[in-house]
């Protein structure tokens, strides 16, 4: 399966397609980062609300990337549980360097600042806050992405549609006094948790929120691509 | 392999494309796919080779190793003939080593040598299809699925297709096979499936199985009407070019020997060129002008 991961991840690089949502990602960064500095758990809360859509698209666009006969051809070699693994495993791989960028970009533009008041997080703090909140975003980005993907809903149309549903939705529902905050992932709660009181039992079930509500999407993922065939 | 009682339909509310097809081929056989186009010769081939999922029924006993040859290769890849081959074959589960040396091996073999640094979008259409045909073989299939594997192909590695069928057929792997240009001469030994309106129907072999391959040149403004006078007398027109003087020339290599008392165009081209099959060859002379026949 590692194969059919390393081709994929090359045929995405390859076409230069990825340079589209990496480019998108650093303007949203460096527009985010560009109004002033602040601390890191609260700077990267943000960031990471803001890759949500970015890394779905990325993840549509390297699923997408993969002619349906290709994708047909490696289901045929692989089986087709591997082939469906495969394909998120390198999105999410994808996401991963993403966030890597992400997390490195504000030092390298001067947008965070240490402790200010005797209260506020230090840095290492801030900085493990940031990576959960990134890595909250990860597998729901993806699982959107995937759904949105060709293969699962065919015309382009469908795609762009599912992606701004899931991006919008995610903002949306997740604000505070949602009526159905379940519908979306909770990178908005993860964003107000890194710029407030950031409990264990808070983190642990965010994090359980986030694993249910990618599991379920890639459960619709998995059921399209099964209609499909 | 079996395929029981498969239905299959491409939208929920869609025709049913497959209709309970209930189908065995056993190791060491091979069959051909039959039927006009658009009957779900390449859906059924699919499902042989567990692209698509039956709506209905199963398929059971399919080979572990499957090797599938569409009809269109995926040329749209950023990749070079060697990388994707490689990348294929790791992915096949091949090792480093053995990826390299089954690249090379079949690269040679189906006269991809002088492409494998050419990107797959800057290929022709036949070489293309034979990096499909490549990728297809680089582990030994036990289920061979080739969809129009002629398709495009020059006329040595036309040849070399059944070759091909044989080496998979000897270490007891099954094939499956469609064709609409009537290549499938090549496979006296094959079962014949005929798909018609989603139900599947095996071809008994007739007593007299000969067939015969007739060039035809007519003039240009009468192709129309010999085509349909043929057809419509049960004759099989295999392709019609446009230059008779150069596309016999180029093809006579392809063909199998000639039996004795085949005989060259007495007359120069006229115009545009054809071939034609018949159960009974004499049955077509009225129709040739001028004609070479063959037995299979």
């Amino acid at each position: 399966m590692s194969a059919l991961v390393r081709m994929r991840l090359a045929g995405f690089l390859r076409t230069g397609r990825a340079l589209a949502p990496l480019l998108a990602g650093l303007i949203t960064l460096g527009t985010l980062y560009g109004g002033g500095r602040a601390q890191p758990a609260e700077a990267y809360g943000v960031s990471a609300v803001v890759l949500f859509p970015v890394l779905a698209w990325q993840t549509k666009i390297l699923l997408d990337v993969e002619p349906d006969v290709q994708r047909r051809l490696a289901q045929v070699t692989v089986g087709v549980a591997r082939e469906r693994s495969a394909g998120l495993l390198a999105a999410a791989v994808a996401a991963l360097v993403t966030v890597a960028v992400a997390l490195l970009f504000p030092w390298l533009v001067g947008g965070v600042s240490g402790p200010v008041d005797p209260g506020d997080r230090s840095i290492p703090v801030g900085l493990a806050l940031g990576l959960w909140a990134h890595l909250l975003v990860v597998p729901a980005a993806v699982a959107l992405g995937a759904l949105a993907s060709r293969a699962s809903v065919g015309g382009a149309g469908y795609g762009v549609a599912v992606l701004a549903l899931g991006g919008v939705g995610a903002v949306v529902f997740g604000l505070t006094g949602s009526v159905a905050p379940w519908l979306a992932p909770p990178i908005m709660a993860a964003a107000r948790t890194t710029a407030g009181d950031a409990a264990a039992l808070t983190l642990l079930g965010l994090s359980g929120w986030a694993l249910a509500w990618s599991a379920a999407v890639v459960g619709g993922y998995l059921w399209r691509r099964r209609a499909q065939g | 392999m079996r395929l029981e009682n498969v239905w299959l339909r491409y939208h929920r509310r869609g025709p049913w494309v497959l209709q309970g097809i209930d189908v065995r081929i056993g190791p060491g056989e091979v069959a051909i796919v039959l039927g006009r186009n658009g009957v779900g010769k390449s859906t059924l081939l699919q499902v042989a080779a567990g692209v698509l999922r039956p709506g209905r029924g199963r398929v059971t006993d399919r080979p572990a190793r499957v090797g599938w040859v569409p009809e269109r290769f995926p040329a749209d890849q950023p990749f070079t003939v060697t990388r994707y081959l490689t990348g294929m074959a790791r992915v096949a589960g091949l090792g480093r080593a053995a990826a390299d040396e089954a690249v090379t091996s079949w690269t040679d073999r189906l006269g991809l040598a002088a492409f494998r640094s050419v990107r797959l979008p800057e290929l022709s259409k036949g070489t293309a299809q034979k990096v499909g045909l490549a990728q297809a073989l680089l582990r030994p299939p036990g289920l061979l699925v080739l969809d129009e594997p002629w398709e495009g192909l020059d006329a040595a590695t036309r040849e070399l297709v059944p070759e091909l069928i044989a080496e998979v057929l000897a270490v007891d792997g099954s094939v499956l096979v469609s064709d609409h240009r009537g290549e499938t001469v090549r496979l006296p030994a094959a079962r014949r499936w005929l798909v018609a309106d989603g139900s599947l129907s095996e071809e008994t072999s007739s007593t007299d199985e000969t067939i015969a391959v007739v060039e035809v040149a007519v003039p240009a403004a009468r192709v129309a009407g010999t085509v349909a006078r043929l057809r419509a007398e049960g004759h099989q027109v295999l392709r019609v070019r446009s230059d008779a003087s150069t596309a016999v020339s180029q093809a006579l290599p392809v063909e199998p020997p000639r039996s004795a008392g085949a005989a060259r165009p007495a007359e120069p081209p006229l115009g545009m060129a054809g071939e034609l099959t018949a159960e009974q060859p004499e049955a077509a002379d009225d129709a040739v002008e001028s004609a070479a026949g063959e037995t299979r």
